[in-house]
């Protein structure tokens, strides 16, 4: 039977198209609060597992339960309790930001009297009041968003999907966008799985990390104990053809290397595209 | 089921009270050409059946023009699947399937009798007499229900926008101008007449026209309406189904 604790539980999913497998088998659980990243390289599986956790595909092969429920058997119930932001901002452009969130309202049932308050106390949380009866097509792409963020908080979802949240946003809104979410999972308790391909993205926010690899899940742990996990320091050769990595554990162990190499060099704090470099061969951002 | 229904419609609605000039303005422009060229250029005179031409023309240009606008919710389902993919917000709600469809077929209903309404205006305009069988609008509704239902089915199948064009080009083109909208089908060669009685618009055509010019409703062509329209709902709870696999 399955553990009610556990907000999220998957096990044995899977998802292959005819020609190739895009998830080859993932289990893990979440259990409530939890701010969960799932890292990895373009085309590594990211969005395919976001789309089978939140019912836009249906996976080949194994379950996926929220609190105990059976996503496939309890769909309406248990999407109810899903909120997700996909990676393009599907707004409706000729709508305004309220008739954009009225139409969630509707759609996930919140009774007619509250909805205006609801929609009134999320544009306030997320500053965006002042937008509320624009139209979104004039919108900036950091303010879109905001708005779809917003937008899946509507229903008070126990358990945000973000698929990229920050792709294709400048540094500034960047930041913009992770002081949100990081107050989101704060101040609503709301558990948080977000994919990225920036490392920044989730060392900076993630407490725990999923490394994805060709559709499977390589390692699943605190980015911290990860780092450790490989040494701490990072000499850096850059060789003719490549750059290669040597790990140490302490900074003078580094430096010494660095006194003997004869090739131009640096050394550096470890990050998790060390790590999963270490664990694949191959850099996340090529 | 009603929060989807509900839902659909509340967002066809506001983005079409922004859009219905134009939209108005476009579907009234092609059958006041048909009028012209057919009604008066190359039909004045000419009866049909003891009918004057433009009085067998105007129930014609209303499953036509019905048709048209009922169908086209397929290339804004199109739109809002393969560029906004405003679509997904349906699929990951907590809402069943047949709520999606019957929502947008009922949107898909409403474009249709306001094209309707244009012909009537139209008939006024050119002084054609037509008589009013009690049974024009439930025909009216079932037409239009039943064409933006396979609107629906079609806009889950194709997997772009082409594909679209394709439908229109090879499925609604044909109908408008076999299934005896413009002249009666039984001046067409035999094996056409075959194909034509394949088609759902025929069974529109002869009830939808039979209902405006003091004709008989026939009971058969009436259930064949009915069969096609609840064969097009399974389609599209079939073809929704199958956007998720």
């Amino acid at each position: 039977m399955n553990d009610n604790n556990d907000i999220l539980k998957v096990a044995g999913l899977k998802k292959h198209y005819k020609d190739k497998a895009a998830v080859t088998g993932l289990s893990f659980a979440f259990s409530s609060g939890e701010f969960v990243g799932l890292l990895g390289p373009n085309g590594a599986g990211k969005t395919t597992t976001i789309k089978m956790l939140t019912g836009l595909i249906r996976p080949s092969s194994g379950t996926i339960h929220y609190y105990g429920s059976d996503f496939q058997q309890e769909s309406q119930k248990t999407k109810a309790l899903i909120g997700v932001v996909p990676q393009q901002n599907n707004l409706d452009r000729d709508l305004t930001a309220y008739e954009n969130l009225y139409l969630h309202a509707i759609l996930y049932g919140i009774p007619k009297a509250a909805r205006n308050a609801r929609i009134d106390e999320l544009l306030d949380f997320s500053g965006l009041a002042d937008y509320r009866n624009r139209q979104v097509k004039t919108f900036s792409g950091g303010t879109m968003r905001r708005l779809v963020i917003l937008r899946a908080l509507l229903h008070e979802p126990k358990i945000l999907f973000l698929d990229e949240p920050t792709v294709g946003l400048d540094p500034q809104i960047r930041r913009v966008i992770w002081d949100f979410i990081v107050k989101i999972n704060r101040m609503k308790n709301t558990t948080i799985l977000l994919t990225t391909h920036y490392i920044e993205e989730a060392e900076r926010l993630c407490k725990r990390v999923l490394i994805i690899n060709d559709g499977a899940i390589i390692v699943d742990g605190d980015p911290e104990a990860l780092k450790d996990g490989i040494g701490h320091f990072v000499l850096e050769l850059h060789k003719d053809e490549s750059i290669e990595e040597e790990f140490f554990d302490t900074r003078p162990d580094a430096l010494a290397a660095l006194e003997k190499s004869t090739y131009p060099c640096k050394v550096r704090g470890v990050t998790l595209e060390d790590v999963f470099l270490k664990l694949t061969g191959r850099r996340i951002n090529v | 089921m009603f929060n989807g229904l509900y839902a659909v419609l509340y967002r066809e609605l506001s983005i079409y009270r922004k859009r219905a000039v134009k939209q108005i303005l476009s579907s009234s422009l092609s059958p006041l050409l048909f009028l012209i060229a057919f009604g008066w250029g190359f039909g004045s005179g000419v009866t049909v059946g003891g009918l004057p031409y433009i009085s067998f023309l105007i129930p014609g240009l209303i499953t036509m023009n019905s048709l048209n606008q009922s169908f086209a919710i397929s290339a804004e389902i199109n739109i809002s699947r393969f560029y906004f993919h405003t679509f997904d917000e349906y699929l990951i709600a907590p809402v069943s399937h047949a709520g999606i469809v019957i929502g947008e077929a009922m949107f898909g209903v409403f474009r249709g009798l306001l094209a309707t309404m244009i012909i009537f205006v139209y008939a006024l305009i050119f002084h054609v007499t037509l008589s009013f069988n009690p049974l024009f609008p439930a025909a009216i509704l079932l037409h239009t229900f039943s064409f933006s239902l396979l609107a629906v089915t079609t806009s889950m199948i194709v997997k772009d926008h082409s594909g679209q064009a394709l439908v229109n080009n090879f499925v609604i083109t044909p109908m408008i101008f076999l299934c005896g909208t413009f002249y009666p089908i039984d001046k067409l060669p035999y094996a056409f007449k075959l194909l034509v009685y394949v088609f759902p618009l025929t069974y529109s055509t002869k009830v939808i026209r039979a209902a405006l010019t003091g004709g008989d409703v026939s009971i058969i062509y009436a259930g064949l309406m009915m069969f096609y329209c609840i064969i097009f709902f399974l389609t599209s709870l079939w073809a929704l189904r199958s956007v998720e696999a």
